[in-house]
């Protein structure tokens, strides 16, 4: 006997913080009456994995659902973990504030004065009935006849796009100095030695080169070899060894 | 009439579009001063009132068009119709970009203050605007300008002849009454 799909809002979950359907799970994470650090998603996954294991059809809408829900509560514990602060926005005080808000209508006003304007011509014009019947095919196309192109000229000037071009020369072209492994490595050691560092201080001056050496930065991060703090766009990023990295310098 | 106003007269009704002045010296091999004269006389043949077609300058050109009195029996034999009328956020949209043109979907929404693709999508279907290229940008969004259809049905040469933004500006008592109105608010909520 088949056992249709399990909704999402049917699972049970059995964690250490919660025992009862998933949907009210959600609910009470929403309302912060749960702490989301204490939900184990990866058991969540796993019940479901063995509830549809048992079942005999896979029921693709139902299973959707369970995967829009569980990514939900992945991206805001995500958000947890990387302790995101709220973005500064620039601080207006209430005068400019209203003042940006006057401008702005005002701007407005007149695109809609504009388009009131527009909808005066409209009822002026817009019925008007102009003729629109194509040309009679006799005039629509005109042949010289003195002028027809042999098929021989025209196969000669196919001819040289249907031959593969030449490769590029790329001899002038330096290679990169800089290879992501070596630039792992050199991070690594200025870690190790200085424990922190300075991005602009070390980076390359060529742009590519600079690129490599970014993305090193980063590999170095989502190994949690390294921790990077930048005060705002753009400003220069400070590089901290992480505690393991020190121990183990 | 003299022969280059009668040929005229001919390419204009054989054309069925706007034929712009440019072409017609072209095409009738004529000095542009003459083709102007021409145009001139046609004008004076087929005013209002004497024809049951007129003609007109529109959309950068000239062309024949049905004369009001005479519509009616037009739309009964061939069934025309008045195109759909258009709403005022459609009418605001457009005002934006005939004004602003190229303009990108965010000037659009920056100056009504509420997404406009909706309305963007439905005047390009209605041929009243188009994608004319994209903005050298981030992103790269997409430009709008207004077609030579928005011309026709809206009675215009070129964008010429609508009338300049800066007359819509409201007066200096409309400034201050708007913001006494907004101060109010503020106040009215704190």
């Amino acid at each position: 006997m088949t056992v249709a799909a399990p909704q999402a809002g049917e699972l049970v979950v059995d964690l250490d913080v919660f025992h009862g359907p998933f949907d009210l799970l959600i609910s009470l994470v929403l309302r912060e009456e749960i702490d989301l650090w204490e939900v184990s998603v990866s058991r969540i996954i796993g019940d479901y994995v063995v509830r549809l294991a048992d079942c005999g059809e896979f029921d693709l809408e139902a299973t959707s659902q369970f995967v829009v829900l569980v990514a939900a509560l992945l991206e805001m514990k995500s958000r947890l973990l990387l302790d995101l602060e709220p973005e500064d926005e620039e601080q207006l005080d209430a005068e400019q504030a209203g003042e940006e808000l006057l401008v702005a209508l005002l701007r407005y006003q007149q695109f809609r004065l504009a388009g009131e304007a527009l909808r005066v011509r409209w009822a002026e014009h817009a019925g008007r009935i102009y003729r629109h019947a194509p040309l009679p095919s006799r005039f629509r196309a005109r042949v010289d006849e003195s002028r027809r192109l042999p098929v021989s000229l025209l196969a000669d000037a196919l001819a040289p796009l249907l031959r593969e071009p030449p490769a590029p020369d790329a001899s002038h072209i330096t290679d990169v100095a800089v290879s992501l492994v070596a630039e792992l490595r050199r991070l690594r050691t200025l870690l190790r030695r200085h424990g922190a560092f300075s991005f602009l201080a070390i980076a390359p001056s060529d742009r590519l080169e600079k690129a490599i050496t970014f993305f090193a930065l980063l590999e170095l991060h989502n190994r949690g070899e390294a921790r990077l703090d930048q005060p705002r766009a753009f400003a220069d990023i400070t590089v901290t060894a992480t505690p393991s990295v020190s121990l183990a310098g | 009439m003299d022969i280059l106003a009668r040929e005229i007269e001919a390419v204009l009704y054989a054309a069925a579009r706007p034929v712009s002045a440019d072409e017609l010296v072209s095409v009738c091999a004529a000095d542009a001063d003459d083709v102007a004269a021409a145009l001139e006389a046609l004008r004076g043949a087929f005013a209002s009132g004497r024809h049951g077609i007129e003609l007109h300058a529109v959309a950068g050109g000239y062309t024949f068009v049905v004369a009001c009195a005479c519509e009616a029996a037009v739309e009964a034999f061939a069934g025309a119709r008045r195109p759909d009328e258009l709403s005022p956020a459609l009418l605001e949209t457009l005002s934006v970009v005939a004004y602003l043109q190229p303009a990108t979907r965010a000037d659009v929404a920056r100056v009504r203050g509420v997404s406009s693709e909706w309305a963007l999508s439905a005047l390009e279907e209605r041929g009243l605007v188009r994608e004319c290229g994209r903005a050298d940008t981030p992103g790269s969004p997409i430009l709008y300008g207004t077609t030579d259809r928005f011309l026709t049905l809206f009675g215009l040469c070129d964008l010429g002849e609508l009338p300049p933004l800066d007359g819509y500006a409201p007066s200096d008592s409309d400034v201050e009454e708007l913001r006494a109105r907004l101060l109010a608010n503020a106040e009215r909520r704190t």
